[in-house]
């Protein structure tokens, strides 16, 4: 176990070389660029050339990403084309609030939705199954942004429960950290717990039909000790890899909310440095990103082993 | 009784009351009330004002650094940082001599030689400033209050170019920063005007913070847009950047932010129905848009082409597709220049008014020898702006039989691509929109669009020898009636050869909560006179 | 939706046959014929059905009253909701009710091709990396990397190097979808392959094609389908994500997903602009959902006793 986590985390490098040179192949040949929009509007021609060159943009290809990785090996993810900033210290600012609203939506939903997802299996074809099930779809039928926009207008603008927008560090106080959270989880959550409710009562169904829960049923034992220890453990393993798929989602899902609810996370950082080309911005962010889902799919990974003692590595 | 204290009433029965207490800042009574919550228009993304030429830079930097003259609400440069002045007769040497009290925010006093290297830096990049550093002699410190400017050939329009408040600014920076390669960033952000920029606490795409210099010294007039004295009445000026105007607005009506710099005018009704909301006109001069056609390839490298989709084109459309039905946000504009500025005309604008004739424009653009090639026309779909009109054209193209080939992208893109030469088949384009702001269109000082340098001119590469005649004219004026009547020919040379095509203009709203007074109406917002009552 | 209970007939001669599970097809579905099977699935039927109007609604939607859906009349901006505008107008004036109903088009192009692009090449890659060892880590490594790279990035990059369109929108959509469809695939492999009677399979000496063929798809495709199911809707709703940042499809070509986008900013004063392509968009998933719902559980003989 210890080796193949060793392996595992060894295999890392070379998916974050190949994403690395993935995006920045696809940003070299897409033609955005960064010199025009520093300008401005109503730049010359020749200065926007001149601040390119001053940017080293206009180098061949194989130069700019040969530097770049020279630097990362040196521990530096370089500097942001447009703050002038370092770009670690870019994404150190960043990464609090965007873990704060993916913990408390990944909380959220698992509270809501595995529980629901169970009752839904284990009374399947009932109003209450059917119910939670419309739920869930309505849950993912809506953009984020509209839900966001719902949840401000009602519970921010019109009982005035909780802020429109903004972030509080957790340093602050934790009060004041989860309200500024609450709507905008709630608003990403929904999505989540539609799927992840969803995915529950399929992998449960599957389950409670297997002659071991026929048996464990005929041995007289409780309904909730079969529906939580039985045939949940049993049907985790889908549950826990939508959960990690999941988690990708959430990080798409972050762009949006994180706009439509001004939380300076790594989303708005992500889409801002796209539409503006700050290129190494891009690259430490997908950089962190590959490193970020490798590590929750071998968590997933890990998961399959304790949840599943049959599956081995 | 209304229901919203109802509400609140049913909800003080519940424990998420609570969080309705706690939602406020933490800062105690007196300290919220010397902190104001701005919403700017747009992420403050750098901060070198004459690196990076966005308005929003520039508003930004209009609190750190000072100018040496600032244009006030008569479009006339006065003296800021600047004493005295001195010009010789023949006009060719410019003596200056800066007031005593400036002071940089590193404790440093404002010498000279800061000035110089300051205005050597701004003079490579900005227009009017590569205008003088043509005919310059020798820009040099004399004393350290006293610096002079010797030129080859006179330059009447000299304060207006230090003064002016189109980007980039004349901006006085310490020495050690103004010598940084113009076109590299700064890396420290050190002025001399009445805020400070925290550094520490700048969030790009987030959040930027200004404090209050204690040791700046404002001028004893009253202030008028930059000129004037620049008295802080508050301590800290929190940027907070929303970039959903929807929760922006939602903000703004919570109290959640103190100051909202442009609304979007559909969502102006909403704010003015709230007793604590003011909204006005933000800037008087307001905006012109504008789509470019590439004059170097066919179809509207002839004059015709050009000339048939100004007589199709309907303004209106174009003015309500952006801005929306509120009549007061919008006028046609048969012309170039900023309306209700002095050198404002009409001349030759009959192309641009009445009703609107696509049989006249279909037969211009037949005889111009159009067979139907498709029109690349580029629109940023992440700019409102551009993306409105962008829709207008892609009706009016449409509408005009043309052959459209409408390439949806973002900004970053139609920055680069406009920049391309090359025919539209292999990279290149044949339109795009954009918009001018009104102060830069007030005369042709910093007005780079209306220029028909061919080659060297702006995206779309206009030649024409009459425009360039009558922008030189006006640049040798030696009063206003001569300027008048240069810009009055230069406007109808312009819409001859059809530089570019005026889609109309239009102002925009600005919003603020009623605790804060002393807002006033300009090409950018000001903070100092700016004061909140808890 | 028969094809797996034929293909136990047809074994070539000499192998030994796994033992006969009851995971296939229930006899009594085929017997009765569709609409039998319709009458057991009323969720199929229900959904199907559904489905079916709003596919038939995009493809007829010039003779369904509409106007030109990129007519613009600013001067007729956010009308609401009335006789001459069925579903108001939106800030260029365009009719919302002709712009929804030619949405359906884009939507449901988006949603349906996405899905079936996602899930095939899902399927294929689950399966290889489920049960080709040697490939499995190189080709899960190689899948972790192209999901880590964000979808938005993907759709802007594309749009920059060509131009907005439905196509760079699909593609850049799936692309996204792909690692997540073959993870579930091979997780699903992975569990089966330790089933008791695909060890019997093996050790019998069926070869792994067959294998897959008899046990592991048949047993893939109910998770598979609910995942398709989700893909469709989410990539209807990563369109309209996608038109929010203004990298979806172009404004020339309406789709829900844009018009919501277009109108997002005006919900607090112009509601109707963002609820009728909302709506449309959520009748659309809900008929997917319960298309999925039921062929899952049409596909599962198991839950068919129990219900």
């Amino acid at each position: 176990m210890l080796s193949y986590l060793l392996r595992r985390i060894l295999a890392t490098l070379p998916v974050m070389a190949i994403v690395a040179l993935f995006v920045f192949s696809l940003l070299y040949i897409a033609p955005g660029d960064p010199a025009a929009v520093i300008a401005g509007d109503q730049a010359s021609p020749a200065d926007v050339e001149r601040i390119r060159q001053a940017l080293g943009l206009d180098r061949p290809f194989l130069v700019q990403f040969g530097s770049w990785v020279w630097r990362i090996l040196h521990g530096d993810l370089g500097t942001s084309i447009f703050t002038n900033l370092p770009v670690g210290s870019l994404i150190a600012q960043r990464i609090e609030p965007t873990l704060s609203l993916m913990v408390i939506t990944l909380v959220l939903t698992l509270l809501i939705a595995v529980p629901l997802g169970v009752v839904a299996a284990w009374k399947a074809g009932t109003w209450l199954d059917r119910t939670i099930m419309a739920f869930a779809v309505f849950g993912f039928s809506l953009p984020v942004f509209v839900v966001g926009y719902v949840l401000a207008y009602v519970f921010a603008l019109h009982l005035e429960w909780l802020p429109v927008q903004g972030y509080t560090p957790l340093a602050e106080g934790f009060w004041p950290w989860l309200v500024n959270l609450i709507l905008p989880a709630v608003a990403l959550g929904c999505v989540y717990i539609a799927l992840i409710a969803r995915i529950t009562r399929a992998a449960m169904l599957e389950v409670l039909q297997q002659d071991y829960i026929r048996t464990a049923r005929a041995k007289g034992l409780g309904q909730n000790s079969i529906l939580f220890i039985h045939a949940l453990k049993n049907a985790a393993v889908p549950i826990v890899t939508v959960i990690g798929i999941g988690i990708a989602l959430l990080i798409g899902g972050a762009v949006v909310t994180e706009s439509v609810f001004a939380i300076p996370g790594l989303g708005r950082l992500t889409i801002d440095a796209i539409l503006r080309r700050d290129y190494p911005v891009i690259q430490g962010i997908v950089l962190l990103f590959s490193f970020l889902y490798v590590l929750v799919n071998l968590m997933v990974d890990v998961t399959y082993t304790l949840v599943d003692p049959r599956i081995r590595y | 009784m209304d229901r919203r204290t109802l509400l609140k009433g049913i909800a003080g029965v519940g424990s998420l009351a609570a969080t309705g207490g706690l939602s406020m800042p933490a800062l105690s009574q007196s300290a919220a009330a010397r902190t104001l919550r701005f919403v700017p228009q747009a992420n403050l993304a750098n901060f070198d004002p004459i690196w990076g030429t966005q308005y929003v830079v520039r508003n930004a930097a209009a609190m750190v650094w000072d100018t040496l003259y600032g244009l006030d609400d008569k479009l006339q440069p006065q003296r800021q940082m600047v004493e005295s002045e001195e010009v010789t007769d023949d006009g060719l040497t410019w003596t200056f001599r800066l007031r005593s009290g400036l002071k940089f925010h590193d404790g440093e006093p404002v010498l000279s030689k800061d000035v110089v290297a300051s205005l050597a830096r701004w003079s490579v990049r900005d227009p009017m400033g590569q205008m003088i550093k043509a005919i310059q002699n020798e820009l040099t410190a004399v004393d350290d209050k006293t610096f002079k400017w010797v030129l080859k050939q006179p330059y009447p329009k000299m304060m207006l170019a230090l003064g002016k408040n189109s980007t980039p600014c004349a901006f006085i920076m310490p020495e050690r920063m103004a010598q940084t390669d113009p076109f590299k960033q700064i890396a420290e952000y050190i002025g001399s005007g009445p805020m400070k920029f925290a550094k520490g606490e700048w969030v790009p795409g987030a959040k930027a913070v200004f404090e209050k210099f204690a040791d700046y010294v404002p001028r004893q007039e009253k202030a008028s847009w930059l000129a004037g004295g620049k008295q802080m009445l508050i301590d800290r000026v929190e940027w907070v950047v929303i970039p959903d105007p929807a929760t922006a607005a939602a903000a703004l009506q919570n109290g959640e932010v103190d100051w909202w710099e442009n609304p979007i005018p559909d969502l102006v009704p909403v704010l003015r129905k709230n007793r604590n909301i003011s909204v006005d006109i933000a800037d008087p001069l307001g905006n012109i848009g504008a789509f470019r056609m590439n004059h170097l390839h066919p179809p509207f490298n002839e004059v015709r082409a050009r000339r048939a989709l100004l007589t199709a084109l309907s303004q209106e459309d174009y003015m309500r597709a952006l801005v929306g039905d509120d009549t007061a946000l919008w006028k046609p504009l048969p012309g170039f220049f900023t309306p209700n500025t002095p050198l404002y005309t009409e001349e030759g604008g009959e192309i641009l008014k009445g009703k609107r004739d696509f049989a006249a424009a279909k037969k211009l653009l037949a005889e111009s020898g159009y067979t139907d090639q498709p029109v690349t026309c580029v629109v940023a779909q992440d700019q409102p702006i551009t993306k409105a009109q962008g829709d207008v054209t892609a009706d009016l193209l449409k509408k005009m039989g043309m052959n459209v080939d409408f390439v949806a992208t973002d900004w970053g893109t139609v920055g680069s691509r406009r920049a391309q030469k090359t025919p539209p088949g292999q990279g290149g384009w044949q339109m795009f929109h954009t918009w001018h702001a009104g102060a830069d269109c007030i005369s042709p000082a910093a007005y780079n669009a209306i220029r028909g340098t061919g080659d060297k001119a702006w995206f779309g590469w206009p030649t024409s020898a009459t425009v360039e005649k009558e922008v030189t004219a006006w640049f040798d004026a030696k009063s206003i009636d001569e300027e008048k009547a240069a810009v009055k020919r230069l406007n109808k040379a312009a819409l001859e050869d059809v530089i570019y095509a005026p889609t109309g203009f239009f102002l925009s709203y600005t919003a603020w909560r009623k605790n804060i007074a002393g807002v006033t109406k300009g090409p950018l917002p000001f903070f100092w006179g700016v004061s909140k009552t808890a | 939706m028969t094809g797996p209970t034929t293909s136990t007939a047809r074994l070539p001669p000499g192998l030994v046959l796994a033992p006969q599970l009851p995971d296939l097809l229930p006899p009594v579905a085929v017997r009765r014929g569709i609409l039998g099977f319709l009458r057991n699935h009323p969720t199929v039927a229900i959904g199907g059905a559904l489905l079916l109007c709003l596919v038939l609604v995009g493809i007829f939607a010039p003779y369904l009253g509409t106007v030109d859906p990129t007519a613009l009349a600013p001067a007729k901006r956010t009308r609401a909701p009335s006789a001459d505008f069925w579903f108001g107008t939106d800030a260029l004036g365009r009719d919302i009710y002709s712009r929804v109903l030619y949405g359906a088009r884009v939507s449901l192009t988006v949603g349906l091709s996405v899905a079936l692009l996602a899930s095939l090449a899902g399927l294929v890659i689950g399966l290889v990396s489920g049960f080709v060892r040697w490939a499995d880590g190189i080709v899960m490594r190689f899948m972790d990397g192209l999901m880590s790279i964000p979808p938005i990035l993907l759709a802007v990059a594309l749009m920059a190097l060509t131009r907005g369109s439905v196509g760079n929108v699909i593609l850049a959509i799936a692309v996204a979808e792909i690692p997540r469809v073959s993870r579930l695939v091979r997780s699903v492999v992975l569990s089966l392959r330790e089933q008791p009677y695909v060890d019997a399979a093996t050790a019998s000496g069926t070869r792994t094609p067959m294998i897959i063929l008899r046990h592991i798809l048949p047993n893939t495709l109910a998770p598979l389908l609910v995942q398709a199911t989700y893909i469709c809707a989410s990539a209807m709703i990563v369109e309209s994500i996608l038109s929010f940042i203004g990298a979806g499809t172009p404004p020339t070509i309406p789709s829900w997903g844009n018009i919501m986008a277009e109108g997002r900013a005006l919900w607090q004063v112009k509601p109707f602009i963002v609820f009728f392509p909302a709506a449309f968009l959520s009748v659309t998933v809900l008929a997917v959902n319960l298309l999925g719902d039921g062929l899952r559980d049409a596909l599962d003989p198991r839950m068919a006793k129990d219900l």
